[in-house]
């Protein structure tokens, strides 16, 4: 069942269209009773989908019990890693279910600052974002809203630096701040020291969309979409050697395999399965002995991976593990930010050994020396970037460690 | 390299996925030599600390951001963890030509048409984290950039070439190449010592000749 | 790796009360003629240490047994190693990165040449980086062009070439004009006057006048770096770094025209064709002559000296080398590395273990070192922790002149902070160390060997500095060579290209060493010293 990208609700920046079509009836219930909100979405058993998977009502109780009158939410929309394609449909396809969950987050947690974070090179969804909230300006719902937080709210879209650090939530902070979007050290975090130092609520788009959903249908419709535990529907980012590449909401817990070979169409060429990177793609690979793993957080997490963002990039037969690594690492050393030499560098350092592996001028030692990177590196880091260049390296060269000695000199 | 040591308890440490022992008071790049490792890249001067050519990364038992160093430098440390780091030529050359470098009225024009980048530092002082010489790198760059050549050149002054900061910088801007451009254009532009320009002058003048049979020129007669 | 015949010296703790005692050290009289002295304890001369070269255009000369071994050696490559190399073409062909190689390699691009320069290890990496004290070039108006060539020549026992020396001191200044063009700096006398003042000049150990320019206490450094950059900025020179020469390719009449390099990253042969070649690799520090420990560079191994030598290239001098006398001897771990002659040349003394001066400190090196070796072989060193040095008495230089540690001599108190000890309060403990190769590959002031097609620049040849180098003289050698024997390589590219090129000149150099009953069981070059832990096969080593 597609709930966030039903083509219904696929109004683009038209707001009387979203009200038509069931739009603020979430929002009114949450004005209508703001104690029930975040119990409800306890109940719903909503998590943070921009990939870390944290239960999404203690971030907003944590915000909630900060004492003083500013605080800030930010709907992070910067999405910028490869593979990852989802936030960027919701922005620019259906601006207004986001919007009206960030509404909602507000009433729950008192916060009148309300940002649209968004990346500038999503140019769709930037202008979308720009009309749609230039709509909900004049709108009485956002009025109530004030009204019930006691303070005018301040609804607006800030672009991001487009740079991909600018996604991790002080990244995020800095940016709204008007610096570059460095990351910084946690604690404090930012639902205690955010934005102006004030409290801070750091949402995914896609996360804040199910809101409005799950306060119109409530807590047991929610965790009725998802399979087994999960809740709710996710949006899985496919992408790679498969033959229907795309966006598939599907519920959470779909199989790895179904999503595949059913959604997915299968592989492309027919040719065998072999691996997939997931979300970021910052994690341990899955593979073909993984193919029965239900894509929710629990259950990828048992197999040793994450979900993370929901991108599944497909490897098939045919296609080099090592080199796919070598383009994430090169990704991941392009973009850490330079505050810490350990990340920038040593990304850096991995980037050239895998460059000179895949390019045929491995030398001997080389595994060795990756596998000494992959051990010192994670933890070298203010935020988690060097983390999972470290992950998908250690992973990749675990898994694949045939591919990475076909690289190496014979001698 | 010398084996006459007072033995004392060895350090056990990992370097480039190799575990080895060393005895106390060995450089890093000491110690990967004691333990029998292939050394044909990453090494240089060998302890004076001038090449540039033995950059290590090393994180040290319950540190949790890793360092830069130099081998032949850092001493070896018990649990240190130690991954060698290639040289990182910069990605495209910033071109210039220091003989063509004649209007010193337009140094800054120069400096921001060659280093384009240097004015767009994010202020991320990773290329001061990254410096085995604690050069204040990020500052340099950023007087640079105003033009204030000398300035910059003077903290460029213990620059050992290593490149640590090239690698270092998300914006390409260079600050090695950068620190060397002042430095160059401090010394080409206005360096002019008035002995040497004298001697020239009487060199070229046919004033100074050689005499190779002069008599001091040989052997004095022993008596 | 020992010395022998050295006694344990006097132990740490009372040498230094001793020093303390007595500070500043009263001079010993010598008692010896410089001429004795040398011949009594410098290693060039001690027994056995010098074997006569019995094959190649040397034949009946002395060499160190080491490096004879090398010289005499038979080459890493047989001619079907050759078939299926990658073939890489230019105009002149520079062997070594170092200062010689930086500077030929600039000299041949500015003259029109496509110049390929392949290096060992790193472009910049060398002994020319490492060099602390200065650059000699006679501009003092008290000094002159001919009183440099004098104490260059005194100073090497009138062995050296006159005219290579004439054009080594005749090029001086504009030596330095040039390396100011290329964006090096000097220390001035007065720091504001950088336009119309005068350079600080000192005085190097055995000249007759101030003439050392220097650039702090790390003017190689400050060379090396402005050199670096113009090379990688300088259109028409290709860099490959890690790419050591093999063997040199001749032609079916002789000539040289290029090299094979191993490509160490690849671990492939590369043939680099050229029109010229030139020489550039530097000394052989690391083969630890004598067991003397070094302060040379990794890669100073005399690949190149081999490679001429055995493709017909004359060498001179080569049982002459320098030991510099101040090398750290404790702690162990900073062993052989160098504390410049600055320290000396401003005033710093060297004390044995009973609290005397023995020796003029600015005297010739050869002369110091032998004297130093002298002290260390008759009892009167400092021992610690099992090794023997002498005091070089910091503590008093920075008393009698408060500051000059920390402002002229930076490098001496960064290595002292590195052995964990504050130069003002304690002295170093030195003994010399193995510097500089005298000889090398004789060349004419243009730079060319008496191989056609193979020129050579910077240590790696000989006749400029005789049987003894000043200070100073190495630096500006490779600037006035490097030049000189980059634009003459330019000019021979033109020439008649080589033709049937490979290693012709091995079937004639193993007929010579079989002839001379060496068989050839020894390879050469070395590349990389033993405890490097790869030998040369190593590197070639294919898969089957």
């Amino acid at each position: 069942m597609k709930v966030l990208t039903d083509p219904a609700l696929c109004v683009g920046a038209d707001l009387a269209a979203w009200m038509a079509r069931g739009g603020g009836e979430g929002l009114s219930r949450a004005l209508a009773e703001p104690a029930s909100i975040i119990p409800v979405l306890e109940a719903a058993g909503l998590r943070g989908l921009g990939g870390a998977g944290f239960p999404t009502h203690r971030k907003w109780s944590a915000v909630a019990a900060q004492p003083g009158p500013e605080r800030w939410i930010i709907c992070n929309g910067n999405e910028d890693e490869p593979g990852t394609f989802k936030d960027r449909f919701l922005l620019a396809e259906t601006p207004h279910q986001v919007i009206e969950g960030a509404l909602i987050a507000a009433v729950a947690t008192g916060a009148a600052q309300v940002v649209l974070y968004v990346n500038p090179r999503e140019a769709a969804g930037v202008l979308a974002c720009h009309a749609a909230v230039a709509a909900w300006q004049a709108h009485p719902l956002a009025a109530a809203v004030s009204a019930a937080i006691g303070q005018a709210l301040c609804l607006r879209v800030v672009e991001s630096s487009g740079h991909y650090i600018g996604g991790e939530e002080t990244g995020a902070v800095s940016s709204v701040m008007g610096g570059f979007p460095f990351p910084r050290l946690k604690p404090p975090f930012p639902f205690e020291q955010g934005v102006n130092d004030r409290p801070t609520l750091i949402n995914n788009v896609e996360t804040l969309a199910h809101v409005a959903h799950i306060l119109r249908h409530g807590a047991a419709w929610y965790r009725a979409l998802g399979l087994g535990d999960a809740a709710g529907t996710k949006l899985y980012s496919l992408s790679g050697d498969v033959l229907r590449p795309g966006l598939h909401e599907l519920p959470m817990g779909t199989p790895l395999r179904e999503l595949v070979f059913v959604h997915g169409g299968g592989m492309l060429a027919g040719k065998a399965f072999k691996a997939v990177f997931t979300g970021g793609p910052s994690n341990t690979l899955l593979t073909g002995a993984d193919l029965d793993v239900a894509l929710d957080f629990e259950s990828v997490r048992a197999r040793g991976s994450r979900l993370g963002t929901g991108a599944m990039i497909v490897v098939g037969e045919g296609t080099s593990i090592l080199r796919k690594t070598a383009e994430y690492v090169a990704f991941f050393a392009a973009n850490s930010c330079g505050q810490c030499p350990p990340c920038k560098i040593g990304t850096h350092q991995v980037s050239r050994i895998l460059e000179r592996l895949d390019t045929g001028a491995g030398r001997i030692g080389d595994l060795e020396a990756l596998e000494n990177l992959s051990h010192m590196l994670p933890g070298s880091g203010r935020c988690g970037l060097v983390d999972g260049a470290a992950t998908v390296l250690a992973s990749s060269l675990e898994t694949f460690r045939a591919e990475y000695e076909a690289a190496l000199p014979r001698g | 390299m010398s084996e006459t040591e007072p033995a004392g308890t060895p350090l056990r440490l990992v370097f480039d996925g190799h575990a080895l022992q060393a005895r106390p008071g060995v450089s890093l790049l000491q110690a990967w030599i004691a333990a029998g490792l292939p050394l044909t890249e990453n090494v240089g001067c060998m302890g004076q600390g001038v090449c540039g050519a033995c950059r290590v990364l090393v994180r040290r038992p319950g540190e949790r951001i890793a360092g830069t160093a130099l081998a032949c430098e850092m001493p070896a440390e018990e649990g240190m963890q130690v991954s060698f780091i290639d040289h990182f030529p910069a990605r495209r050359p910033h071109a210039y030509d220091l003989s063509a470098l004649t209007d010193s009225w337009s140094i800054p024009d120069q400096i921001d048409a060659v280093f384009p980048e240097a004015k767009h530092c994010r202020h991320c002082s990773g290329c001061d984290r990254a410096c085995p010489k604690g050069i204040p790198v990020q500052r340099m760059v950023n007087l640079a950039a105003e033009g204030q050549v000398f300035a910059a050149a003077e903290l460029f002054d213990a620059c050992v070439m290593c490149n640590l900061c090239v690698a270092a910088c998300p914006e390409h801007i260079d600050p090695a190449h950068l620190g060397q451009f002042t430095r160059r254009m401090h010394a080409a532009l206005t360096l002019r010592p008035a002995d040497l320009m004298q001697r020239l002058r009487q060199i070229e003048a046919g004033e100074q000749p050689i005499d190779l049979d002069a008599p001091g020129a040989s052997p004095p007669v022993q008596t | 790796m020992t010395d022998g015949g050295m006694s344990g010296g006097i132990g740490f703790a009372a040498a230094l009360a001793a020093w303390d005692a007595a500070a500043p050290a009263p001079a010993r009289a010598c008692g010896l003629k410089v001429a004795d002295l040398l011949r009594g304890f410098h290693p060039d001369h001690r027994p056995g240490g010098m074997v006569q070269l019995v094959a190649g255009p040397n034949e009946g000369a002395p060499c160190p047994a080491q490096l004879a071994a090398l010289l005499q050696s038979d080459s890493l490559l047989e001619d079907v190693d050759l078939a299926g190399a990658t073939i890489l073409d230019a105009d002149v062909l520079v062997l070594g990165g170092g200062g010689a190689g930086c500077v030929a390699a600039l000299a041949a691009a500015r003259a029109g040449a496509r110049v390929l320069m392949a290096t060992k290890l790193r472009m910049g990496d060398g002994n020319t980086v490492m060099a602390e004290g200065g650059i000699q070039a006679a501009i003092g108006a008290e000094d002159s062009l001919q009183r440099h060539f004098e104490d260059t020549l005194r100073a090497g026992h009138f062995a050296a070439d006159k005219a290579l020396v004439a054009a080594l001191v005749g090029d001086g200044p504009d030596a330095i004009r040039w390396l100011v063009r290329e964006g090096m700096s000097f220390d001035l006398a007065d720091e504001r006057q950088r336009m119309g003042g005068a350079l600080l000049r000192k005085k190097p150990g055995g000249a007759t006048a101030a003439r050392l320019l220097s650039y702090r206490d790390f003017t190689g450094l400050e060379l090396m770096r402005a050199l670096r950059e113009a090379v990688l900025l300088q259109p028409g020179i290709s860099v490959l770094d890690g790419h050591p020469a093999l063997e040199l390719l001749t032609d079916d009449r002789g000539r040289c025209g290029g090299a094979a390099l191993q490509d160490l990253g690849q671990r492939r042969l590369v043939l680099a064709r050229a029109g010229a070649t030139i020489m550039a690799t530097g000394g052989a520090g690391r083969l630890h002559l004598a067991g003397f420990p070094t302060s040379n560079h990794y890669g100073a191994t005399a690949d190149g000296l081999v490679l001429a030598y055995r493709a017909g290239a004359r060498l001179r001098e080569m049982d002459s080398f320098q030991f510099h006398p101040t090398g750290i001897a404790w702690p162990p771990h900073l062993e052989g590395t160098l504390i410049s002659e600055a320290a000396r040349s401003a005033g710093a003394r060297l004390v044995n273990g009973r609290g005397e001066r023995f020796v003029e400190e600015l005297a010739p090196r050869d002369v110091v070192a032998s004297a130093m070796l002298r002290e260390l072989a008759e009892g009167r060193g400092v021992g610690r922790d099992g090794k023997l040095g002498l005091f070089l008495d910091t503590p008093s230089l920075e008393r009698e002149q408060p500051g000059i540690l920390a402002q002229r001599l930076q490098t001496l108190s960064h290595l002292a902070h590195r052995a964990g000890f504050d130069p003002a309060r304690e002295p170093f403990l030195v003994r010399p160390t193995l510097h500089y190769q005298n000889g090398g590959m004789a060349i004419d002031t243009d730079g060319r060997s008496a191989l056609p097609g193979l020129l050579a620049a910077g240590e790696v040849t000989g006749g400029l500095h005789g049987r003894n180098r000043m200070m100073g003289n190495a630096l500006l050698e490779l600037v006035v060579f490097g030049r000189r024997a980059g634009a003459s390589a330019a000019a021979d590219a033109r020439q008649e290209r080589p033709r049937n090129l490979g290693l012709n000149h091995l079937a004639g150099w193993r007929r010579g060493l079989l002839a001379a009953g060496l068989g050839l069981e020894a390879k050469g070059p070395l590349l990389f010293p033993p405890y490097g832990n790869v030998t040369p096969q190593d590197l070639r080593r294919h898969a089957a």
